[in-house]
């Protein structure tokens, strides 16, 4: 359950990123953010697990207060959201089963950490991952030998294998080709529903957004415009969204509506 | 590795579905028994002790500090000595460059089709890199006498070597969509190279050249160690008379001359790439 | 001719005159280095000698070849090889917090400048100095050798090194910072698998670069193979000669061929 109530982000050269935002989101939703860029959709997305801070109001996850926790508080409840970025961040020199195993390393003792010592269940935990998002065959490949999709996927078994109940997803098929990005998506709604996580990405192509979401939030100039279903957002809602520079696509998506 | 396996047997993992996955035993142990064992024997043939370093490691700065302040007015005798490495090291990288054209040519893999002929090219230009430059200069002085000539023949060796062996591989890089094109027009096979292999190899070429040069004017600084002329030569006497002033300050010229042509060298690759 | 085709002629012309003047700078400065070839004092018997180091290093001694007492040749690879692997890591363990400090993206560029200077200050020393000054330390002998070849490969992997570190994904620490890592696991699992296989390849291809020059060791003193090799070769037993350089060349040979392949597999997975 996240909750905003007043969020504001200014950031030191008096833009602001979010304008009093207030939002509840509950367990198991899959959410999509939409909005220009520079509108706030990334601001948003990393307050919730504090990569950015917020200025003013309250932000609250599952019942904590996000703005005080400090060194090892916030780094606990940080491995209990998972998070995955537009280029996939994985250290492609070393292998696939590698890199999801790294979201154990918070968790592990010290004298395991330093020569990479992984128990035989956080093996098969991190096997189980790639297994759900179908590419336990690559486990033993190094990452950079796998296409965009593929590497997307590592990235989305490694935050699996933290077992979080959040999902915070910034731009992750902004990457990746159009039927890859499906595939993505495809992947993100499956987990949605058989693990009941909740999942907020932030996305450009707004017909994934309306095919794969169940909620959309629309963002401009760090004010929510919109927040419903997806089946509610027409083509005047997107206006509202996006003003005079609609972005590609969209048109013809509501002209063959 | 197969015997490895069978003696260290890989993990079988069963996953909650059902499947399972091998994983292969680490192999760190096994290189890191082979590191220890190397270390070990190598600290004690060479008699690696790190008592000796502390106990006497100040030993190595008294000559270090008997350069110091470098002997100025030794400089116009530098010189002379100094153009001499600089101008075996041109030479001898040019003449080196050029003769190891003809080799890469048929060492190359995609140009020539003969495995033998490809083979033992490729062994000679190994054979002749292996073979250490001052021995080949040491050998030279005995040819050609002691002098600037020595020099030369050991760095345009070691530089033929060199280049021979990145240039056949940079051949072998080459797209030979354009060399077939040419054929196809045509041209015979030289004309065909001329046109369709050399403009794509040739910065690449030009720019290990010049990596070459840089690193034989370093190299020919100590060849006239053993006689074969250059910054080497007055080095040695030098530290032969225990002048060690006068050595600070070759080394003073040196590292400037060398900074100075590293420096030109490398703008001209940058430009060149 | 229209303008168009006028003006791309003239380009022409412009990269025809730059050709000229790269050829013409180029045959000055060989004009101006042929100084240096000097056939006229080839002495009279070099041909002779070139003939006799030939049939020598074709006719090696066997008996040398095949000594394995600490006197033959296997025992004395065996120790050139102990310098090179010696001396490769003591001079990669100095290197790698020199190659930190001269990194841009880790201090500010002029402590990396400065840093980078030292570097080149420790490369122009030739090898025989250091060897002089480190026999001093230790006393002549291999020691000395293994000291001289750590010296002497720091300019070359820390100039590799500094390649690498420049060359970091720090992408990949946001991403532990968002799980959850603390700053030391974010250095273990973020930094120092992106470092390590260009770092351990690095070092290996100096480790043969070492065991060839190991030779130059012999000049001063400093152990390994060198020293039999020139006094054999000051005293014209050019037998003796190609057995030392048959058992160096096939040492040399295998131990490139193991770690072109190593370095391969460090390259592609």
């Amino acid at each position: 359950m996240i909750e905003f109530s007043h969020v504001s982000k200014e950031y030191s050269n008096g833009v602001k990123g979010l304008d009093d935002v207030t939002l509840h989101i509950g367990q198991g939703e899959f959410v999509a953010i939409i909005g220009l860029s520079g509108a706030g959709k990334s601001t948003l997305l990393r307050s919730i697990n504090r990569m950015h801070e917020i200025t003013a109001g309250t932000l609250q996850v599952n019942g904590t207060d996000v703005a005080s926790l400090n060194g090892k508080k916030l780094r606990s409840f940080r491995r209990g959201i998972g998070m995955i970025f537009q280029s996939f961040h994985l250290v492609g020199r070393t292998t696939v089963i590698k890199n999801v195993l790294m979201s154990k390393v918070p968790a592990m003792p010290f004298w395991r950490v330093v020569p990479g010592i992984f128990t035989k269940e956080e093996k098969i935990d991190a096997l189980e991952a790639l297994d759900k998002v179908g590419i336990l065959e690559k486990a033993y490949m190094r990452a950079d030998q796998l296409s965009g999709g593929q590497q997307q996927r590592v990235a989305l078994a490694r935050t699996l294998a933290q077992h979080p109940e959040i999902i915070l997803a910034d731009e992750p098929v902004a990457a990746l080709d159009p039927v890859t990005a499906r595939q993505v998506m495809g992947d993100f709604a499956k987990i949605n529903k058989e693990l009941n996580i909740t999942i907020l990405l932030n996305i450009h192509h707004v017909e994934l957004a309306l095919a794969y979401a169940e909620r959309i939030i629309g963002i401009r100039s760090g004010k929510i415009v919109f927040d419903g279903k997806a089946s509610s957002v027409d083509k005047a809602v997107l206006a509202g969204i996006y003003g005079e520079e609609m972005p590609e696509g969209v048109e013809e998506l509501y002209e063959a509506v | 590795m197969r015997l490895y396996d069978k003696v260290f047997p890989p993990k079988q993992m069963v996953l909650s579905s059902g499947k399972t996955v091998e994983e292969r035993f680490t192999r760190i142990p096994l290189i890191l028994t082979g590191l220890l064992f190397m270390m070990i024997l190598s600290i004690h043939i060479t008699g690696f002790r790190i008592s000796t370093l502390m106990n006497r490691g100040n030993e190595f700065f008294v000559i270090l500090n008997q350069m110091i302040p470098p002997r100025t007015a030794y400089v116009s005798q530098i010189i002379q000595p100094l153009l001499d490495t600089i101008k075996m090291s041109l030479l001898g990288s040019f003449l080196g460059s050029i003769l190891a054209i003809p080799f890469s040519i048929i060492a190359a893999g995609n140009i020539v089709k003969n495995k033998w002929i490809l083979m033992t090219v490729r062994l000679f230009l190994s054979l002749i890199r292996t073979l250490p430059t001052l021995i080949t200069a040491l050998i030279a002085t005995y040819i050609f006498g002691l002098g600037t000539m020595a020099g030369m023949a050991a760095i345009s060796i070691f530089t033929f070597a060199y280049v021979g062996k990145q240039l056949y591989e940079q051949i072998e890089t080459v797209d030979m969509g354009a060399f077939e094109a040419m054929e196809a027009m045509g041209a015979n096979r030289f004309y065909s190279f001329l046109t369709a292999v050399v403009p794509f190899v040739l910065p690449a070429y030009c720019s290990t050249c010049l990596f070459c040069l840089e690193g034989n004017v370093r190299y020919a600084s100590i060849l006239g160690y053993v006689g074969a002329g250059g910054l080497g030569l007055i080095l040695n006497e030098k530290i032969g008379w225990r002048e060690y002033d006068s050595v600070g300050m070759i080394l003073l010229v040196l590292f400037m001359a060398v900074f100075l042509i590293e420096g030109i060298s490398y703008y001209i690759r940058k430009k060149l790439t | 001719m229209s303008e168009a085709i006028k003006q791309q002629l003239e380009q022409e012309k412009s990269s025809w005159f730059y050709k000229v003047g790269v050829t013409f700078l180029l045959a000055i400065l060989l004009g101006w280095s042929s100084s240096t070839f000097q056939i006229n004092r080839v002495s009279d018997n070099g041909l002779d000698i070139a003939k006799n180091i030939i049939s020598g290093i074709f006719h090696p001694d066997r008996r040398l070849l095949f000594n394995f007492t600490k006197t033959g040749i296997s025992y004395l690879v065996l120790e050139t090889i102990c310098i090179a692997f010696l001396g490769t890591i003591v001079g990669a363990v100095l290197a790698v917090p020199l190659s930190f400090f001269s990194a841009v993206n880790i201090v500010p560029k002029p402590i990396a400048l400065a840093v980078r200077w030292v570097i080149m200050a420790i490369r122009t020393i030739p090898a025989f100095i250091y060897g002089l000054m480190f026999i001093r330390v230790t006393g002549p002998g291999a020691f000395a050798g293994v000291l001289t070849m750590s010296v002497c490969s720091i300019g070359m992997l820390s100039k590799m090194f500094i390649e690498t570190i420049e060359d970091l994904d720090v992408r990949i620490i946001e991403s532990l910072d968002a799980s959850g890592c603390n700053t030391f696991q974010k250095i273990r699992y973020g930094i120092i698998p992106q470092l390590s296989p260009d770092f351990i390849s690095t070092v290996i291809y100096r480790f043969d670069m070492n065991l060839r020059d190991a030779t130059i060791l012999g000049l001063v003193g400093a152990g390994g193979i060198g020293a039999p090799l020139i006094f054999a070769m000051s005293s014209y037993r050019w037998n003796e000669v190609g057995a030392i350089l048959t058992g160096l060349i096939i040492c040399i040979l295998i131990i490139e061929f193991f770690s072109t392949k190593i370095r391969v597999r460090l390259a592609r997975g």
